[in-house]
């Protein structure tokens, strides 16, 4: 038992410190208190990461998975959360909900995503998806007299749910098909038994609760929505932890699955006709988008395609381009959303057209804008590009070349819409100056996000080693 | 002469189906919340039959956490809906549509 | 007991969950609909005292009928002037989406029935008697892990709920309070 807490050491950090912060916010009742031990807790999330790796192996039984993989996606969770934490004050001092609450949900949501990231269990990603969502549904509604937010909350909520129904329908026909829950043995059974129609339709039924959550096409209608309405840090959070937490669990599914499905062609079909809707669908209304929450809201779908490309390629190369995907993308996506939040006042300055020079006004914030811009459109030499041309490659080698191909015409498409908000910051001229004051932190962090996001297109081998080798030590 | 597992299922499996029909056609939300409870209840019932012809009580031990996640989310979902009506003064999900392009 | 009286009351129940579950989808009046799931929870219940779920049964009653539909009930007086006869809810466009899932679920019940090789175990083999013992004995070994999650879903949902439904409060600025 203290065994499996040691093994687990990120997750028990987190739920021992949500206690803390709980009893913390209840009696002392200050924010910003909430707020700095809620950043000291994923710090030390990500330094028991780095100090503490976990070995490879099982805890709890077969219920959560240790390792090199659970290790690289908690980082990406606790990353995510570490960001969006310190980009948060100001936006939540303005838009008047600087509440503890906001902070211990988005801590709790962590947790959730870390479970997600290291089930073995099917019963584990289920309440690991619902820790998430349940929390995410809230965080979506903090903006309580925003009529915006509560219909976005109440739209992730209902389809949220309807969506937790197929996934759970799912498990349900899975279990009967194979008679257990733990992805191990669930591949043995279909090792053993063999694979029966029940199991694809349960499978099925499963995959679609997954395309929902991260958002993929015909499962994107209510990204838009939700990200325009929720508050913009907690969009920033929705749209990278919550998708690296999905896609991580889709990988720990598909990898398990395939020991007893080695060709599977039909899921590799699926998943690449999936992809390639995705990027269209994605990119093609991107480019309509005035407002830039919905901009990003549909580019976010546009990289749940890219994501899924190495999804689609089914093996160790395009699972770990996923990964570093989900990683470089956490980054550059929370960096473009915090540069918003910065802007934003009680919903004004959303649209590109209100970016008008502010490169003569705040030229830190345009010039980190412009590398967040860059990095998403994917070109070199920004991380962006190399997450993507590693899903590509992997695609390439597993002979899905006219994928690749698609991607890539995808992501020429939208080089346009990242590049006119570039446009709009640098060319031309303000009208109403955009008032804007970064204070330090989240200044700092921006800075550093912008830092970090060229580094890893300069020098990527070091986290493109980790990422491989989150794959081939964990699922062999 | 014992009732056979296909009448369980497709007994669950008419729920269920009842339920996304219900999500689909429905345009109350405190309604599309009654019929994803249904389909969670169906999802239960699929679960228990299959937890009984397997011998294996996993199956149950799931039937709890979805009974508890089902709580946690009525409470969550109920907190929206009060909210989204103290605002709005409808919870008709027609009439929820500022979020349009 | 009696093998007819055994199936006949299955099949009642059976219909009372079927019948009642579509009058929750298809009633006008949202008070109806609430009743019909009332029934739907109640039979559901019975079902799985057939499949020898004791303990699940009860928790049925316990969670969904003591719980979730007070709920939802509270959630049905609190969002409508009951004073008014505001309560129908319309419905809309119900071809494509029927048309969808019915053929999803002919897809189910077929495979259920003619597709499914059945990974079950013999007769006397299956769950008998009280199962509240291997649940128990589960819950505190195997599914340790799930169950101690499960109390913080229970947490931030209270936590998320309390914020949102709850009253003003003053807003905290960088100076503390």
């Amino acid at each position: 038992m203290l065994n499996d807490l040691l093994l687990t050491l990120p997750i028990t950090i987190a739920t021992v410190w949500v206690l803390v912060l709980i009893l913390c916010e209840a009696f002392v009742h200050n924010a910003n208190l909430t707020r700095w031990l809620t950043a000291i807790g994923f710090a030390g999330i990500i330094a028991s990461i780095f100090l503490i790796p976990s070995p490879e192996g099982y805890a709890y039984g077969t219920m959560l998975r240790t390792g090199t993989f659970t290790n690289f996606s908690n980082f990406i969770f606790a990353v995510s959360g570490l960001l969006v934490v310190s980009i948060s004050d100001k936006y939540l001092e303005e838009e008047e909900i600087n509440f503890g609450e906001y902070y211990i949900i988005l801590f709790i949501s962590t947790i959730g995503m870390m479970l997600m990231g290291s089930a073995a269990n099917l019963s584990v990603i289920f309440i690991g998806l619902e820790t998430m969502s349940v929390a995410l549904y809230t965080l979506a509604g903090m903006l309580r007299k925003d009529v915006r937010s509560n219909e976005a909350a109440m739209k992730y909520f209902l389809l949220g749910s309807f969506a937790t129904g197929f996934f759970l329908y799912g498990i349900a026909l899975i279990y009967g098909a194979t008679g257990e829950l733990a992805l191990p043995r669930i591949a043995a059974s279909l090792q053993t038994n063999g694979v029966s129609t029940l199991f694809w339709i349960g499978l099925s039924l499963l995959m679609i609760g997954f395309l929902f959550k991260v958002s993929a096409v015909p499962f994107h209608q209510w990204t838009p929505d939700v990200y325009e309405g929720s508050p913009t840090t907690a969009a920033a959070f929705m749209s990278t932890g919550s998708k690296a937490a999905a896609f991580s669990s889709l990988i720990i599914v598909l990898s398990n699955i395939s020991i007893a499905l080695p060709n599977n062609a039909v899921l590799q079909t699926a998943f690449a006709y999936i992809a390639v809707a995705t990027m269209a669908v994605g990119n093609i209304t991107a480019l309509t988008q005035d407002n830039l929450k919905r901009m990003l809201a549909y580019s976010s779908i546009a990289h749940a395609g890219y994501m899924l490309v190495g999804i689609a390629a089914g093996s160790n190369e395009g699972y770990s381009g996923v990964l570093y995907y989900a990683l470089i993308y956490t980054l550059m996506n929370v960096g473009a959303f915090g540069v918003i939040a910065v802007l934003e006042r009680h919903r004004t300055l959303t649209n590109a057209s209100d970016y008008a020079g502010l490169f003569k006004q705040h030229p830190l914030l345009a010039g980190l804008m412009a590398v967040f811009m860059f990095s998403l459109a994917g070109l070199p030499p920004f991380g962006g590009f190399v997450g993507k041309y590693k899903v590509f490659a992997a695609a390439v080698e597993a002979d899905l070349t006219w994928l690749a191909i698609v991607g890539v015409l995808a992501s020429v498409v939208s080089v346009y819409y990242y590049l006119r908000v570039v446009i709009f910051m640098f060319m031309r001229d303000p009208e109403p100056a955009p008032q804007a004051n970064a204070n330090a932190t989240g200044s700092f962090a921006l800075v550093a996000i912008a830092v970090i996001v060229f580094l890893m297109g300069i020098f990527p081998t070091e986290v493109l080693k980790l990422a491989d080798n989150a794959m081939k030590v964990a699922l062999k | 002469m014992e009732i056979g597992m296909t009448h369980y299922l497709a007994l669950s499996a008419f729920m269920f189906t009842t339920g996304v029909i219900g999500v689909l056609t429905r345009r109350n939300a405190i309604v599309i919340f009654m019929s994803i409870e249904l389909m969670l209840n169906a999802v239960n019932l699929s679960l228990v039959t299959f937890s009984h012809y397997l011998n294996d009580v996993q199956g149950q031990m799931l039937v709890f956490f979805v009974m508890t996640v089902a709580a946690a989310e009525a409470a969550v979902g109920l907190a929206i809906v009060i909210s989204m009506f103290r605002n709005k003064q409808t919870i008709n999900i027609d009439e929820i549509n500022i979020l349009k392009y | 007991m009696n093998s007819l009286a055994y199936q006949i009351i299955f099949y009642l129940f059976a219909a009372i969950i079927v019948g009642s579950a579509a009058l929750v989808v298809i009633s006008k009046n949202i008070i109806h609909s609430a009743f019909g799931l009332l029934f739907t929870f109640f039979g559901v219940a019975a079902i799985y005292v057939y499949l020898n779920a004791d303990f699940i049964a009860v928790t049925q009653i316990v969670v969904y009928v003591g719980g979730i539909l007070v709920l939802l009930l509270f959630g049905v007086m609190l969002t409508n002037k009951i004073t008014q006869a505001d309560l129908k809810t319309e419905t809309l466009n119900p071809v494509p989406g029927l048309l969808i899932t019915l053929s999803v679920l002919a897809m189910l019940l077929y495979t259920f029935y003619f597709r499914a090789k059945w990974v079950t175990v013999p007769v006397d083999q299956q769950l008998r008697g009280t199962v509240v013992e291997p649940i128990g004995i589960a819950t505190m070994t195997t599914y340790v892990l799930p169950f101690e999650i499960v109390s913080i879903v229970l947490m931030v949902a209270l936590l998320g709920a309390a914020y949102i439904a709850r009253a003003d409060r003053k807003v905290q600025t960088k100076e503390g309070k």
